[in-house]
């Protein structure tokens, strides 16, 4: 790695290609130090901190999103799945010991997201069609279990994952030190472990995937059902930060997920993209929504803004590959 | 600009051209009269596809010079050129796998078309056109459906317009048996007749006496001159080509082959294809060479086999126990193994480094119990393969799309042939090689043989299968219909009994 950056700084125009190549963390780091030019509020520990608290509930749907995109698929689901998980995650937080709820609540996203993988790869279900309907379902499932009202933490168990989801550790909110485990857990199954390996050959080429005795329906069907476990723990995040499981929850989250994979270089069409570029991509989105509600932008002009930082991040990719 | 009177259609003097840092061509100069077949040779990546690409609009060239009768020309896409009467029959297929086989060969026509499309009349037109060429392939059917020899007729059809006025091939007969092969040629005479420049690109030199006027060789991207083919000969080009006599195309063997079958398959027949009663089997240390004409059913048999098509019936021996194999994952389970002829859509990964294709099918050597991969023994492995295959390429880590067709080939060969096999399925080993590659491909296989595999080796090339096999079985109509022990081996045998004849 050193030595390649090494000969892309000695080539001509090399320090252009070099930013090019890597672009999301150069719009990153533009980013943050045209933050830190703007505003004085920007570089404190508050702000920061809750930066990093809104950003891990889409951060870590963005994680699964990935895996599922690098296949070459899409999880629509992801957002409602986050509704009805971090309703049930509440309920059970109200009924059985705490450790318990969360395990019991990752199965339930596991087991979602297999319904997903099942259609999808063995059913052979187009993944924006299986994952459409379970993203309706679910949405559907969460208002019936919470009668349409926010479900609120009543026991200590409750109380304990609220001061867990709220509080920091060495100055880094604890949800953001789960986010960023994720990465890395991703980052190294993505980049040491077969199972990246035979992700993104999937994504590249199925037919010669197949041909060459990957066993692809086996993991076509598991990535979803991760994006479903990790939309899981996500649900369990932002009940937990809010004391409480609502069905409004994670609205449309699946499109800054998709959106962040996306700024983060990957491609839809599978085969391409990085844990950590992906983190970027989250990152970038935070960033634009936090300096623009320093600047006390209101909501709708942000949204036009982080269209065109997407088209714009994509343009920038289009250099790359070229 | 007035038109000079060049005696050439075609001339490009002096072409330069790098990707990034790699030069690939210097200074490279082509020169074709009207109605002359032009044959253009060179080892892998040499740049004859590049050249031509630069002709066609594909690539830019970095200097140089074209002209088109005289006028300079610079064609920016492949659009421009078509519309100069550049028409190219390109090494990768390149047709549209949903739409109909009429619909793909004028596709290139229907932007320029009115609004309405007459479908009736452009499947009646494509009809006539493929027909014409001698071909039988349904203008109606979906390209998905179609062989890869099809598909490749196809490409030819397309590139053929009323206003071509230079055609060029790359490496047109790669999946062509001979029957193909001189259908081809009749209708390159024809064009020829007609006036119209052709530049012809293969590995298959015998081709190039039969047809040629003239020919040009490059290597590592400089060319080494121009003659006419009459004053040449194979060991001529050759040595030019690789810039040293080549000794033995078909290295010696001396393989102990075992007595008792190592897979046996009896009566197999398939679900889906033409495919019945295959039975054969192949013995260790065995090279076993299945011949016949395109469409006979010998990719079919080798990917039933393999589990990628579902058979209705029979029963394959593995070491005399009886094996199913319903799924690629299952045979591979077994230890069989398959490459494919069609490398683009079923062989390589173009968007992944050639160690990720190489390491894909077999991560056992080199990861761990929870699939954590062992990246030094990784990279042993794939450079070992890499400088083993003389794949020419910069590293280990370069997109395989970014490698030239014959160096693809050896990547999907190379992925296979590090995994333990009990035995293998070849199909079409060689497609795209160049002479002195394919005799590395032949050395490695007879090493696999070595090891006490059982080789299957499919091939439409004579010579290479009467040049490796031990013994080859001859396919018909879908099952096999002649088996030629060593000393029967002759073209005139394995042709009679690929159309159903007895010998005589
Ligand atoms: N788009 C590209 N980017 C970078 N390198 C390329 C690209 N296309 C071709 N090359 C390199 O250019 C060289 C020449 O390739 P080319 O395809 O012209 O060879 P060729 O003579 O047609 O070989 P073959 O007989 O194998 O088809 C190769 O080393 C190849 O790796
Ligand atoms: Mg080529």
């Amino acid at each position: 790695m050193a030595l390649t950056i090494k000969q892309q700084f000695s080539s001509p125009g090399g320090i252009l290609k070099f930013l090019i190549k890597h672009n999301t963390i150069f719009i990153f780091i533009v980013l943050v130090i045209f933050s830190a030019l703007i505003s004085d509020v920007f570089f404190t520990s508050v702000n920061l901190s809750n930066l990093l608290k809104q950003v891990s509930g889409i951060g870590i749907i963005s994680i699964g999103m990935l895996i599922v995109i690098l296949t070459g698929g899409i999880d629509l689901s992801v957002g409602s799945m986050v509704a009805l998980l971090a309703v049930t995650f509440a309920i059970l937080v109200n009924t059985v010991i705490l450790p318990l709820a969360i395990i019991l609540t990752i199965i339930i996203g596991f087991s979602l997201g297999s319904v997903a993988g099942y259609l999808v790869a063995f059913q052979k279900m187009a993944p924006f069609i299986a994952t459409l309907a379970l993203m309706t379902i679910a949405r559907g499932l969460g208002f019936i279990y919470s009668k349409g009202s926010p479900i609120t933490f009543k026991t200590p168990g409750g109380e304990f994952m609220s001061n867990f989801a709220n509080n920091s550790t060495l100055g880094i909110p604890n949800i953001a030190i789960v986010f960023f485990l994720i990465v890395i857990g991703a980052m190294v199954m993505l980049r040491y472990n077969v199972f990246g390996r035979l992700v993104i050959a999937i994504g590249s080429n199925e037919e010669a995937s197949r041909l060459s005795g990957i066993k692809v329906n086996k993991y076509k069907f598991l990535v979803y059902a991760i994006s479903g476990a990790l939309a899981a723990t996500a649900a369990i995040i932002v009940a937990s930060r809010t004391n409480l499981g609502s069905p409004n929850m994670g609205m449309a989250w699946e499109l800054d997920a998709i959106a962040a994979v996306v700024i983060g270089g990957a491609s839809l069409n599978g085969g391409k993209g990085t844990a950590i570029n992906t983190l970027m991509g989250v990152l970038i989105l935070g960033l634009i929504g936090n300096i623009l509600n320093l600047l006390n932008v209101p909501s709708y002009p942000q949204q036009v803004v982080k269209g065109g930082i997407i088209i714009f991040a994509v343009l920038l990719q289009k250099f790359e590959s070229k | 600009m007035k038109t000079s009177e060049s005696e050439y259609r075609v001339e490009m003097t002096g072409i330069s051209k790098s990707f990034g840092v790699v030069s690939v061509l210097e200074n490279v100069n082509l020169k074709v009269k009207p109605g002359e077949i032009h044959a253009l040779l060179g080892e892998n990546g040499a740049g004859k596809s590049t050249l031509v690409k630069i002709l066609s609009g594909v690539h830019q060239k970095d200097s140089g010079k074209i002209t088109l009768n005289g006028q300079e020309i610079n064609p920016k896409n492949t659009h421009e050129g078509q519309v100069l009467g550049i028409s190219v029959v390109y090494q990768e297929l390149s047709l549209v796998n949903d739409l109909s086989v009429a619909e793909n060969i004028y596709l290139h026509k229907l932007g320029a078309s009115k609004f309405w499309m007459n479908w009736k009349k452009i499947t009646e037109d494509a009809q006539e056109l493929i027909d014409s060429l001698g071909f039988e392939i349904d203008a109606a059917a979906r390209v998905r459906d179609l062989s890869i020899v099809q598909k490749q007729v196809v490409e030819i059809a397309k590139a053929l317009s009323e206003d071509t006025k230079v055609l060029v091939l790359d490496e047109p007969t790669t999946v062509f048996d001979p029957t193909d092969i001189k259908k081809l040629f009749d209708n390159l005479f024809k064009l020829k007749a007609k006036g119209i420049s052709i530049i012809y690109i293969s590995h298959h030199l015998d081709e190039i006496f039969k047809i040629a006027d003239s020919v040009t060789v490059l290597r590592d991207g400089v060319d080494t001159g121009s003659m006419a083919v009459a004053d040449t000969d194979a060991d001529g080009v050759i040595r030019l080509m690789i810039g040293r006599e080549l000794k033995d195309l078909y290295p010696p063997r001396n393989v102990q082959v075992g007595e008792v079958p190592v897979f046996e398959v009896k009566n197999l027949t398939a679900k889906d294809t033409l495919v019945h009663d295959v039975s054969f089997s192949v013995r260790p240390g065995e090279i076993l060479g299945i011949a016949g004409l395109g469409g006979s059913g010998r990719t079919e048999t080798a990917k039933l086999i393999f589990g990628a098509h579902k058979k209705k019936s029979g029963t394959m021996l593995l070491n005399g126990k009886e094996i199913k194999t319903n799924t690629p994952v299952c045979a591979v389970g077994h230890q069989i193994g398959f490459v494919s002829e069609d490398r683009k859509e079923e062989g390589v990964f173009l968007p992944l480094s050639i160690r990720r294709n190489i390491s894909v099918t077999n991560f056992t050597g080199i990861s761990g119990k929870l699939g954590f991969i062992n990246t030094d023994n990784e990279y042993k492995n794939v450079v070992g393969l890499i400088d083993k295959l003389s794949i020419k390429a910069p590293s280990s880590e370069i997109d395989v799309k970014n490698l030239s067709g014959g160096n693809q080939q050896k990547v999907a060969l190379a992925k296979w042939l590090s995994v333990d096999s009990k035995v293998i399925f070849i199909d079409e080993p060689t497609r795209g090689v160049d002479v002195g590659a394919k005799v590395e491909i032949y050395n490695l296989i007879n090493e696999v043989a070595e090891k006490g595999v059982g080789v299957v080796v499919i091939s439409s090339d004579m010579p290479e299968i009467m040049g490796i096999s031990d013994r080859i079985l001859v396919m018909y109509k879908g099952t096999i219909y002649g088996e030629l022990p060593k000393d029967k081996f002759s073209e005139e045998n394995i042709l009679r009994y690929s159309i159903g004849k007895q010998l005589k």
